[in-house]
Parts: structure tokens; C-alpha cells; sequence
């Protein structure tokens, strides 16, 4: 591609032809205000908020749309853009409630922040505002709030070109324009969240999200999706060892801008029916332990049983880094050999060719490569040590072979939580750090959110304790001997 | 579950041949329902999306863009009065305040008989003959009141 | 006086082929294809034809933009979606003499090398819409069009295609948007229509009238229709007069005409002995004259720019003494804000705007701040976004207050901010 020069705000631009005005400021940091742009989507260039000045040109440019053209003199700060950005913001809130202190997207609206930046006067317009509907439940938990919406067009694009689907439209014109899905259908692609990310301004809201939290309370971390092999890069926003909101973080080669809403909403597990306590289950009769009492328990069930014909039952959906850990304890304190996994199956796995995959495990290629076998090729074995979950099916499966769960290493509550002889609290995906495996191969790494939760410890320790009560009984034993 | 008569389909099927995609037939295909079915409803989009394999969401802004598709029904005769700057000057205003009083409704409504239905529309290009009114497909010009009830009185 | 356009209007049953050829209606053909399709372009870029649908842009050259040989079909999409308001010349030539249109489409479909064309015609259009389809009809039986037309290795297709209410259509971009099934949402440009327009192919839009004006240029050639007009708007031109004159209607004249000559001459005038007042000379958009300035101006591109107007589409409206600006201005707000697409900003929200306030003023709730708001609103509606329609309404805007200051202030007098009287200084 040829390379074109020009300068924005007097600094030397080089880019490639047919970038926009917006994009190639965007290369040496200078920042121009938008709202219908967004990187992911096809151009609308309708806001207008994005208009710069050039030379020799009689008017503003819409820099979103406007390629480089070779010498071009561009200026996005003069006093005349502040003026002219001043001015849309002024058009975009004449007909707008002005309800920030009831709307759920205070605080990252860019009106408000735009507002702030360029406008900042009272307002000229004095008469009736035109009135729209309110509180419109959309359908697939999108709440839709008709007079803030500025006609930006980003909801209907990601709808019609990430899900592929044409669920929503502007209908009528003029300041009569209005989002709306066919009257009496519901928004309904697996992706329909992603118009409450694109959206700059509160007329869509999440269902699930509004109203919980103020979002200048949330904290961000950066996290990979555990909801299936794809591995959508996602940040995970919490306060006080809460998940509030998972929004998709941009990776190109993954996931681009997008999330679907499987994953999205998938934040339960993490939040709910969690096991934080250990339990000791004796004779049908479940206490909650210690962890000290717990393990020294287990390593006493341990020692009963012939320690490498034990075998260890990892997941799919663990890290890279817990499999491991697993797998050498094995090794090296149980001398077994026995490493299978288990894996979330749901019946009817829903995928498309978009993001979604029916692998709705995130390390599927992880347990593949550390050599970890299905449980299903279990052949017998005197106990089993249980990660995370087991299907029904694999349930049938030690019950007919009679091999007992001596222990199960739990994030949320199961039929195995009573099942087992000894119950371990371990921390879900976002307590913890380590590493997915997706299904391109990439290796994409995850970081604790907060701590572990209630008494829940990271499998790592467990076994660490675990290997050394086991060392320390066996010395105790030979010097008894 | 509505449908276009033997006709209408032939019509359409002769209307796809002009353009190379389905959708550019979607004008057209609302005229043909509203000759058909007199109103665009919900439904009649519904179908025509069908017919056009376009969504009925693109359909709807399709259908409230454009002023001359009855989203709700109208009259047997649809009068429809120029207010727009030409016809103004010549006293459109008076033939649509007379239309008011005459038929005893607003702009956009019906009489209860559903004879007469009247609504104010934009330059019809007929500024020379001003002021002036269409009903239904029909343009009649050089109004004043006198004329206009000459002429409600031959709609029968 | 026999012209360029309107040669048959008034003849009994013009509008039929066989009065058409009669009159010697499709005599160019032979001529034209005896031309290279680059020598049409060149005939029609000397003639100085400027498009006629209000933005004056030079016919030849519009179509020397389109590309050749890239593999896609090239458009003619006909603009008949006449709406302007004040506006009513292509309803002329489509009710009286549709084949001369289709005489013209002949030309410009060989001269851009094209072999498909569509009519966008107004839907509100009825006996129009009636005459061009029935003219096509005949067309396609005499062998005119379809394939192989007039007996040469050439075919041409053309559909009349119905609009559905929508000003905005009239706008090249927003038409081919309409054309594919869309709502009429002008385009970003670049692309321009002659490089990416109809199905993303290359694509003329000419108005009707500007069609219609080749057959004489191809009969007569160029120089023949440079005899009328001036160096820089050459030929003749069809102006609408509507508003106060004695008779309104259709003038076909010679571009640089006065105007003056045009509303009391051929027009008869202002009707009950009343004064001009103003003069919109060039459909609702384009700045208001007043009736000096009007009785001073040519009609022809160059003239009427001196007043800080533009010819536009023709639509001379003239308003005599007794016109409220006010009440003007306030009728053409409603028709800008319901005309408005909704797409961007600066004209959504300004149109509906301007318009609330104007309504306000005109109710008598006015203020002197008032007007420097409508000022200002419209300063930041201009130039800001993909079309012009936010322009159209706020050059009426800015050109009443200027240019009737009077009018309106007359409204504001006596309501301040605070309700208090205010003095006028």
C-alpha cells in the first residue's frame, strides 16, 4: 500500500492510503471526540461530533470518515472544532431527558464526559422536547430507553454485522427517529449485549447489570472467558469479591470487540452456589472442617488405600497450570500414573461460525497436551481425587466400578460435594491466575480479580499440604518402625 | 395469514426482473400491498419481508420513512391538502381549516364512516396551481372553498 | 417563442409517440449513433448543459467521472423525484412531453455506456407517473428500447420507478439509497455516484430537465444551444413561478433573463395593484431575495450569486407586500423539519429546532435572543453534515432575519427574557 504524508495539529503523519483522518490522528495520539465510530464496526459518519478543519477545504471534515489525502494540513484543536464540537453537543441533549442522576450509564456516557470536555454551558433550547418510550425491555436482558438514544446507528451495525442478524432498525425520521426491533419481536442473537458495550449514551442498558452498582465503584481486571474454547479476551469489573459485569476487551486475532451473552452472563458460578468451606462427609453425615482437619483427613484416607493406584481426574475447564500441578502430585507423591479429566458436556451445546464454540470447555487443548485422559477410559483404580465437577455419566461410572471420590477439589456446589469423603474449597477463574489453551492454540492468561473466596485455596496449596502430610506421615511411620 | 392474489404475484414476480437484487423491489412490493391490502399493517411488512427475504425490521424503517404508506387506515377517500410554503401564500390554510370544520375531524383521522379521511402533506408540486390537494391518487388544484364542496359532493 | 424544452407543451396529445415523432421527436437517434460515445460527452460538455436539478454541475463533465471497462454495469438513474417545494417544471415535462425525456435518456445511457435506467419518480405523482410509464410502453414497441433499439447493436432497458414521500430522495445519494430498497439516507461521500453508485456500479443521476435538453443539443449541436443564455450559464432554463403573480406556471427562458421581466411581464405581475415584497428565486432552499434585489437580478447562475442566492431548481416563488417573513419562514421550518432523514445531528435536531422556536415566535412568546439563536443554529446546522438539507433550511433562515429584520422584530418587541418591554435600539 503507498504510504501517504500529511500533518494533523502540526505533527508529521505517515499512513497507509485510505485511512481515515481519525485513524491516522489516532497513530500519533491524538484523540477526536465521537460517538458513532467505533473501530469494529462499518463508518455511519452521522454524529458529526468527530469534525476537523483542513486546509484549503471550504468545510469541516468528518474525520471518521474522510481519508488522508497526500500534504493534507489537518487541525482537530482550533478554536473553531472546540466550537463546532460545542455545537453538536448542544444539538445531541436538546431533546435528551437529561436524567443522568437516574441513569445507569453515569459515569461512562459520553455525553456526560463530552459535555464536560467541550460544552459546559446551560442550556439555549426552551421548548418541548420530543417524547419517546421509556423503559423498553428489548428482549435478550437489553433495556432500551428511546429519548436518551442519540441515533448513533452503532446497535443496529454490531446486530447486523458481528450476530449477522437485522433485529433492529431506525424507524421514521427527521427528530422522530427511533430504535426499535419490528414492533411485537423480541432482540434475540446470542450477541445482543454487545449493543449495551457499543452503545456511548444509556439508552441501552443491561437488564442484569443496571441499577446494581455505580460503575466509579467497579474495579477492572483482565481475564480470558471461561465459557467455551474460544477464549474471548474479557475484563472482569468486581467490587468487594463480587463480580458485577464481564465486557469483552479487545483481541483481534479472538475475539475482536465482541463477546456473546452465553459468556457474558456466564458470571453466576463465580458469584453463587460456591463451595467456601471445607467438608468432611462421614456416613452420610456432611460437616464443614478446618482445612487443616480437612486434609489431615484426607491424607489419612490416603494412606489407607494403595497411594498409585489412585487416580487424579483433572478438567477441561482448569488451567494450564492447576493440570500441572495435579499432574505432578500425582507423579511425585502418589507414583500414579492415572491423569484423566473431566468436562463440562451440556446435552445441545450451542455454536455458530462467530465467536461461539460447542466445546463449552476453556483448556480443552490444555488437558489435551499435558496427556490427560477422558474419564470415560477409566478402568479401575482404588480411589479418585475430583476436580471441579463430574458429568452424571462419569458418576455411573465410579459408582459401577465402586471406586470412591476420596476427594473433591469444589468451586460451587454439586451431587459430588456429598458424594465425596472430603470436600476442598478451590477459587473460580477470577481469584485465580494461570493460563487457557483456546481453540486456535493460543495460550491466554488470566489474573486473580480478587482472593480467593470464604476459605477457598488454590489447588496448588492443597497439594502442597497434602504431598507434605503425606512425606511427614510416612517418615513418622518408618520412625515408629 | 394474508397473501397477494394470483395478480399481484404475477406483478411482482414482473417487478424483480428490473432490478438485480430482491430487496430494490421493496417500494414497489409496498405498493402492491397497500393496492391490495389498503393498509401497510404489521403483518403485510411481515410478508413482504418474506416475499423479498429481507428482515421485517428493515422493512418497518422502510415503511415509516416514507410518508405515503398507510401505516393505519385511512378513508375511502384519502384527502390529503398541501400546506407548504406556494399553496400557503394561496390560501391552503383556509381549505384545510374548512376541511376540518366540514368533515368534523383533525389532521390524521377519520370520519366515522369511514368515508373521509384528511391529513396536511408537504409541497406536492403544484405551486402553480395553488393551493392544492390530492385525493387519493388524484391532484386537484386552483382550490377555494366554494370548489372544495363542489367536489365532496361528488365523491359519493 | 420556440425553444430547448417545452416546444410541445400545449399540443393536443404531446404526450403520445405519435405526436412526438410527428413533431420531429427522435430524430437525434440517427445522428447520435453515428457518434462515438466519447464525442457525446464532448458535444454536451461544449454545450455548457449545467444540471438542472439545482446544483448547476456541468452534465459533460459529470459524466466523464465515470469509469470504463471495470468489469460493472454503469446506471442512469433519472431524478424525477421533483419535491422542492416551489418547484413543479420536471411534472411539465413529464406529463407533456415524456418521450422527449426518453429521447434524452437514449443519449446519456450511449454517451456513459450504459444499457439500464431507472425513472425515480415522486410517488405523490400520479398523471406523471401514468404518462412516463404509458411513454416507456410505447418506447419498448417501437423498438426505442429493449434490446437492440432503433434497429442497432445497442439495448436499453428502462423501469419507472415510484418513490413513497420523502423530500430527501431528490438527493442523488439518498435517491440510489431509495432505488436499492433503503430509507432514503443520503450517502457519504466519496465515493461519488460516478465511480461507486446504484448496486455499488458506477452511476449517473440527471435531472429531467437536464435530459431533456439533449436531444436539441444533439440535433442542433452545441452551439446551437449556446445562442441562449450567457458564457457561463448557456441555454435556456425552465423556471416555476407560483406565490402572488397574475399567472403563475412554467416559463421556459434563456438563461440570464430578468427576473424583473419574468414576474411582471410574463407573469402579469402582482395581482390587486400590491407591492413585491420577496422573491425565493430558486426553490424553498435557497436564500430569499428582496424585491429590489429581485428586480436587479438575471436568472442565471452567475447573476443571482451576486445577491447571495443561488438559481437552484427554478422555483421562483414570489410573495408580495402583505407576507409575514415570519409566518413565511416558520411554514418552510415545518417542511425542513419533517423533511430531515434523521441521520445526522447538526440537521435532526436543528431542523426541529428551528422550527419549535419560529413557532414560539410566531405565537408571540418571542424574543430578541431568539433571533441571534436562530442565527447561531443556523451557522452550526451549515456545512456540518452529509447533505445539504440542513443548509436548505438554514439559508432561508439566515437570509429572512437579514434581509426582513423588521418583520421579525415587529414579533419580539414586547417579549424580553424577563417579559419586560424592551426598546429596539
Amino acid at each position: 500500500m503507498p504510504k501517504i504524508k500529511l500533518t494533523i495539529d502540526g505533527k508529521p503523519v505517515e499512513v497507509e492510503a485510505g485511512t481515515t483522518l481519525l485513524q491516522a490522528a489516532e497513530t500519533v495520539g491524538i484523540q477526536i471526540p465521537h460517538y458513532c465510530y467505533h473501530p469494529g464496526l462499518k463508518l455511519a459518519g452521522n454524529c458529526r461530533m468527530c469534525l476537523v478543519e483542513a486546509e484549503k477545504m471550504p468545510k469541516p471534515l468528518a474525520s471518521c470518515v474522510a481519508p488522508v489525502q497526500e500534504g493534507m494540513v489537518v487541525k482537530t484543536n482550533t478554536d473553531n472544532v472546540i466550537s463546532l464540537r460545542r455545537s453538536v453537543m448542544e444539538f445531541l441533549l436538546i431533546n435528551h431527558p437529561l436524567d443522568c442522576p437516574t441513569c445507569d450509564q453515569a459515569g461512562e456516557c459520553r455525553l456526560q464526559d463530552y459535555y464536560m470536555q467541550y460544552d459546559k454551558i446551560p442550556s439555549r433550547f426552551h421548548e418541548e422536547k420530543v417524547h419517546k418510550d421509556k423503559m423498553i425491555d428489548l428482549g435478550a436482558g437489553v433495556m432500551l430507553d428511546q429519548e436518551r438514544c442519540i441515533a448513533c446507528t452503532r446497535c443496529i451495525r454490531v446486530c447486523q454485522e458481528v450476530a449477522g442478524v437485522d433485529e433492529l432498525c431506525l424507524s421514521n425520521r427527521g427528530d422522530h427517529v427511533t430504535i426499535t426491533t419490528f414492533p411485537g419481536k423480541e432482540l434475540s442473537n446470542p450477541y445482543a449485549g454487545n449493543t449495551v458495550d457499543v452503545c456511548p449514551v444509556g439508552a441501552l442498558t443491561s437488564k442484569e447489570f443496571r441499577f446494581k452498582k455505580r460503575v466509579w465503584f467497579l474495579e477492572s481486571t483482565s481475564s480470558v472467558c471461561p465459557g467455551c474454547s474460544r477464549g474471548c479476551n474479557i475484563t472482569v469489573q468486581h467490587q468487594e469479591s463480587k463480580v458485577y459485569r464481564l465486557l469483552p476487551r479487545l483481541n483481534s486475532e479472538v475475539n475482536s470487540y465482541w463477546m456473546c451473552d452465553e459468556g457474558r452472563y456466564g458470571f453466576d458460578s463465580v458469584n453463587d452456589h460456591r463451595v467456601l468451606r471445607a467438608r468432611i462427609n462421614e456416613e452420610g453425615v456432611s460437616e464443614e472442617a478446618g482445612h487443616e482437619d480437612a486434609l489431615v483427613e484426607l491424607a489419612s484416607l490416603l494412606r489407607e488405600t494403595s497411594l498409585s493406584e489412585i487416580a487424579v481426574v483433572g478438567h477441561a475447564s482448569e488451567t494450564c497450570e492447576t493440570l500441572e500441578n495435579l499432574q505432578q502430585f500425582a507423579k511425585n507423591s502418589l507414583k500414579s500414573r492415572y491423569f484423566f479429566y473431566s468436562r463440562f458436556d451440556p446435552p445441545h451445546p450451542y455454536s455458530d461460525n462467530i465467536l461461539m464454540t460447542a466445546d463449552k470447555n476453556a483448556n480443552q487443548k490444555g488437558v489435551d497436551q499435558l496427556g490427560f485422559k477422558p474419564l470415560s477410559d477409566l478402568k479401575s483404580a482404588v480411589g479418585v481425587l475430583v476436580l471441579r465437577d463430574l458429568t452424571g455419566q462419569e458418576m455411573e461410572l465410579l459408582d459401577r466400578l465402586q471406586i470412591p471420590v476420596l476427594a473433591f477439589f469444589a468451586v460451587n456446589e454439586s451431587p459430588l460435594c456429598t458424594k465425596a469423603k472430603i470436600v476442598l474449597p478451590i477459587p473460580s477463574y477470577a481469584e485465580q491466575e494461570g493460563h487457557f489453551i483456546n481453540v486456535q492454540g493460543k495460550k491466554q492468561k488470566i489474573v486473580p480479580a480478587f482472593e480467593p473466596r470464604g476459605e477457598s485455596r488454590l489447588v496448588t496449596e492443597w497439594l502442597n499440604d497434602l504431598k507434605d502430610l503425606l512425606e511427614s506421615a510416612g517418615q513418622k511411620k518408618k520412625i515408629a518402625c | 395469514m394474508i397473501e397477494f392474489s394470483t395478480q399481484t404475484k404475477k406483478k411482482l414476480e414482473e417487478c424483480l426482473t428490473h432490478y438485480p437484487t430482491r430487496q430494490a423491489a421493496l417500494l414497489p412490493t409496498l405498493w402492491l400491498a397497500q393496492e391490495e391490502f389498503g393498509t401497510v399493517t404489521l403483518e403485510v411488512m411481515e410478508y413482504v419481508a418474506g416475499l423479498l427475504d429481507i428482515s421485517p425490521a428493515h422493512v418497518y424503517s422502510v415503511a415509516t420513512f416514507y410518508t405515503m404508506f398507510h401505516l393505519k387506515p385511512v378513508g375511502k377517500y384519502h384527502l390529503q391538502v398541501c400546506r407548504t410554503l406556494s399553496c400557503a401564500l394561496m390560501g391552503g390554510e383556509r381549505i384545510l381549516d374548512h376541511l376540518k370544520k366540514r368533515l368534523g375531524i383533525e389532521e390524521g383521522e377519520v370520519t366515522p364512516n369511514g368515508k373521509f379521511s384528511l391529513c396536511a402533506v408537504e409541497c406536492l408540486a403544484s405551486c402553480g396551481t395553488a393551493p392544492a390537494m390530492m385525493i387519493n391518487e388524484k391532484y386537484y388544484e386552483n382550490l377555494d372553498v366554494q370548489k372544495v364542496e363542489k367536489i365532496l359532493d361528488e365523491l359519493k | 417563442m420556440a425553444l430547448v424544452l417545452t416546444n410541445r407543451v400545449g399540443l393536443k396529445d404531446s404526450h403520445t409517440l405519435e405526436v412526438y415523432k410527428k413533431t420531429g421527436g427522435y430524430a437525434s437517434v440517427e445522428k447520435l449513433f453515428a457518434m462515438e460515445p466519447g464525442t457525446v460527452i464532448e458535444e454536451v460538455k461544449s454545450s455548457g448543459l449545467r444540471g438542472r436539478g439545482g446544483a448547476g454541475f456541468s452534465c459533460g463533465l459529470k459524466w466523464s467521472f465515470v469509469p470504463q471497462n471495470i468489469g460493472k454495469p454503469v446506471y442512469l438513474c433519472v431524478n424525477a423525484d421533483e419535491s422542492e417545494p416551489g418547484t413543479f417544471k420536471d411534472r411539465l415535462l413529464l406529463e407533456e412531453d415524456p418521450h422527449q425525456l426518453i429521447e434524452g435518456i437514449v443519449i446519456a445511457c450511449y454517451a456513459i455506456r450504459s444499457t439500464t435506467a431507472y425513472i425515480y419518480i415522486r410517488g405523490e405523482f400520479d398523471l406523471s407517473y401514468r404518462r412516463i410509464e404509458q411513454a416507456v410502453k410505447e418506447a419498448y414497441q417501437a423498438g426505442f428500447l429493449g434490446k437492440n433499439i432503433f434497429g442497432k447493436k445497442y439495448d436499453l432497458n428502462v423501469t419507472v420507478h415510484r418513490g413513497a414521500g420523502a423530500y430527501i430522495c431528490g438527493e442523488e445519494t439518498a435517491l440510489l439509497n431509495s432505488l436499492e430498497g433503503k430509507k432514503g439516507e443520503p450517502r457519504i461521500k466519496p465515493p461519488f455516484p460516478a465511480v461507486a453508485g446504484l448496486f455499488g456500479c458506477p452511476t449517473i443521476v440527471n435531472n429531467v430537465e437536464t435530459l431533456s435538453a439533449l436531444p436539441f443539443i444533439i440535433n442542433e449541436g452545441a452551439l446551437a444551444y449556446r445562442k441562449w443564455g450567457t458564457e457561463k450559464s448557456p441555454g435556456t432554463k425552465l423556471f416555476s413561478v407560483s406565490g402572488h403573480v397574475v399567472r403563475p406556471g412554467t416559463y421556459e427562458v434563456p438563461l440570464g433573463y430578468p427576473l424583473k421581466d419574468l414576474i411582471y411581464k410574463d407573469c402579469g405581475g402582482i395581482p390587486d395593484g400590491k407591492k413585491l415584497k420577496a422573491v425565493i428565486p430558486g426553490g424553498s432552499s435557497v436564500p430569499v431575495l428582496t424585491a429590489e434585489e429581485a428586480e436587479k437580478t438575471f436568472l442565471d447562475y452567475e447573476s443571482i450569486a451576486q445577491y447571495g442566492s443561488m438559481l437552484g431548481s427554478g422555483g421562483v416563488m414570489v410573495m408580495d407586500e402583505d407576507v409575514d417573513m415570519v409566518w413565511a419562514l416558520r411554514n418552510l421550518s415545518r417542511f425542513y423539519a419533517h423533511e430531515s432523514c434523521g441521520q445526522c445531528t447538526p440537521c435532526r435536531e436543528g431542523t426541529g429546532w428551528v422550527d419549535k422556536i419560529l413557532q414560539r415566535v410566531l405565537n408571540g412568546g418571542g424574543t430578541l435572543e431568539d433571533l441571534a439563536l436562530l442565527k447561531e443554529i443556523s451557522d452550526n446546522m451549515m456545512g456540518k453534515t452529509i447533505c445539504v438539507l440542513a443548509d436548505s433550511i438554514a439559508m432561508p433562515v439566515l437570509s429572512f432575519i437579514k434581509k426582513f429584520p423588521a418583520d421579525f422584530e415587529r414579533y419580539v418587541r414586547s417579549h424580553s427574557a424577563g417579559g419586560k418591554m424592551r426598546i429596539l435600539g
